[in-house]
């Protein structure tokens, strides 16, 4: 049975510029599933709607058996404790320390006061720390996120995730904000953890070589349409090319 | 001039000069005028007498330091009456700022216009007044001072506090929503660490205005300093107004010094 499964979605922005025009994407459990499109053609959008950050018109989004598009405020907030995402421009918390940003990912299950003091779980701080260990800033945890170099504050909001024990993974363009190298060591770490912990993902990714390295299968979109979904190892290069084709 | 003007430089365009020299000399008769009648109309020459005499009575002012420790107190008064009156605006500049800031506010329709409308009140009252309102209700004494010192900079402090918040960057705000932060958490996390350094500034910018403040509070009963150069010129003791004088002074370009040092170490 799919993780995820998003159906009919659908989404317009108050200014009346249609984002989604009813798009179904379903990933499977382990599977790593890549939108692959052009800026303007939906995949932030549609990352937004699967945890609600952006409300969706119609369709429905059903985690691990559970319809969240009608949950309250408060089930949506245990929901989106189980969500992890990871952005394209990080969304640290630049004057906390590293090991204080990883840790904010516990927030949703930390109590209010906890959370105002900072005294974070032993146990929590323990797998923070392992966390940092897996993705490589161990030797950064004290200083203060706007200290690090674009690849380590992206090891840092990856690390920020995973302390959710996410169901799944959100991943909004993990590398754009990054160089090519930088881009697809990010990328290796990120498919790796998410192969250890078992956890699947959803990119959203506008490069074809990055979709087509890292991904099980591919969904393009274009212009808030799905034009394509099929296995990686299925597609040929030809097909990919048409995200870039505008929509006739 | 005329000369300029015959070759046709298109900047010297002579309407425009005429108006210009016009302009000035209205403004110049203006400001003639003004002095003679608020400066030379309105003083009493007689009474001030010769150059001489005016000498003589400013020299009454030359500080007497043998009532410098007298004065350690009131001063050391004064800048606790600024500490504590700074301290108050910044613990209750906290929930206007947050009611204030049309981001966050959590009624808009409501608690918005509530905050701005304490900020205003609280922006467009003198010290003075807060002063005078709170010595009538509480009598004479630091307290009020105090009171009035914070009323005064809370408006500040929470004006420019909602305006960080107004300002902070979304993405981090985004990241705590997606972990499932709820709305405390979310502004401990999202909004504090981004508006620390502004808050921080701005509260010790307030400290060193307050020290100002607390210095004539006392004028009209509100305690430290004040209080006491009002009683020494009463007394027509001018060299110890003059010690007064020269103890604001110092206190004030301490408070500075002092500040601006936490600020550099802030930023």
């Amino acid at each position: 049975m799919a993780v995820l499964e998003i159906s009919q979605l659908k989404k317009t922005y108050p200014g009346g510029e249609l984002a989604l025009k009813g798009v179904d994407v379903s990933v499977e459990a382990q599977e790593v599933v890549v939108l692959l499109g052009l800026s303007g053609s939906g995949k932030s959008t549609l990352l937004r709607c699967v945890n609600r950050l952006v409300e969706p018109d119609s369709g429905t989004i059903v985690l691990d058996g559970v319809d969240i598009t009608a949950q309250d405020k408060r089930t949506l907030r245990r929901t989106r404790c189980s969500m992890g995402m990871i952005f394209q421009e990080f969304n640290l918390i630049d004057r906390l320390t590293v090991l204080e940003n990883v840790l904010s990912g516990t927030l949703g299950t930390t109590s209010t006061l906890r959370g105002i003091f900072r005294a974070f779980r032993q146990e929590d701080i323990q797998r923070a720390l392992a966390l940092c260990e897996r993705v490589g800033i161990i030797d950064h945890i004290r200083k203060r996120a706007d200290q690090l170099s674009g690849g380590q504050r992206q090891r840092v909001g990856i690390a920020r995730a995973l302390m959710q024990y996410p169901k799944i993974l959100l991943v909004d363009e993990p590398t754009s904000a990054l160089d090519p190298k930088i881009g697809r060591e990010v990328m290796d770490l990120l498919t790796e953890v998410a192969r250890e912990l078992k956890i699947p993902m959803l990119v959203s990714v506008h490069d074809i070589f990055l979709a087509k390295n890292y991904s099980d299968r591919i969904v393009g979109l274009q212009g808030g349409e799905k034009i394509f979904d099929q296995e990686t190892r299925s597609i040929e290069t030809e097909e990919l090319d048409q995200i870039y084709h505008e929509a006739g | 001039m005329t000369d300029m003007v015959v070759t046709g430089n298109p900047l010297r365009d002579p309407k425009k000069i005429a108006r210009k020299y016009f302009a000035v000399a209205l403004f110049a008769v203006l400001v003639i005028y003004i002095a003679d009648t608020i400066i030379i109309e309105g003083t009493d020459w007689e009474r001030m007498g010769s150059l001489e005499e005016v000498v003589k009575t400013m020299l009454f002012f030359l500080p007497d330091f043998s009532f410098f420790p007298q004065t350690v107190v009131p001063l050391l008064e004064t800048v606790l009456i600024a500490f504590w009156g700074t301290a108050l605006a910044v613990v209750f500049s906290m929930p206007i700022a947050y009611l204030a800031a049309r981001n966050i506010t959590p009624l808009p329709w409501l608690t918005y216009p509530l905050g701005r409308c304490m900020i205003v009140l609280s922006r467009s009252t003198h010290e003075i007044i807060f002063a005078l309102i709170y010595i009538s209700a509480l009598g004479l004494g630091p307290l009020p001072g105090i009171l009035a010192l914070a009323s005064r900079s809370l408006g500040f402090m929470a004006k420019t506090t909602s305006e960080a918040i107004e300002n902070v960057k979304k993405g981090p705000i985004e990241a705590m929503e997606a972990v499932g932060a709820n709305r405390t958490t979310i502004f401990f996390f999202g909004v504090m660490p981004q508006i620390f350094p502004i808050f921080v500034g701005n509260a010790i910018f307030q400290l060193d205005i307050n020290i100002r403040r607390a210095s004539i509070l006392g004028l009209v009963g509100g305690g430290g300093i004040g209080l006491m150069f009002a009683e020494v010129m009463q007394n027509l003791q001018y060299d110890r107004a003059g010690m007064i004088v020269v103890g604001i002074t110092a206190m004030v370009v301490f408070g500075e010094f002092v500040s601006n040092r936490v600020r550099q170490r802030l930023v």
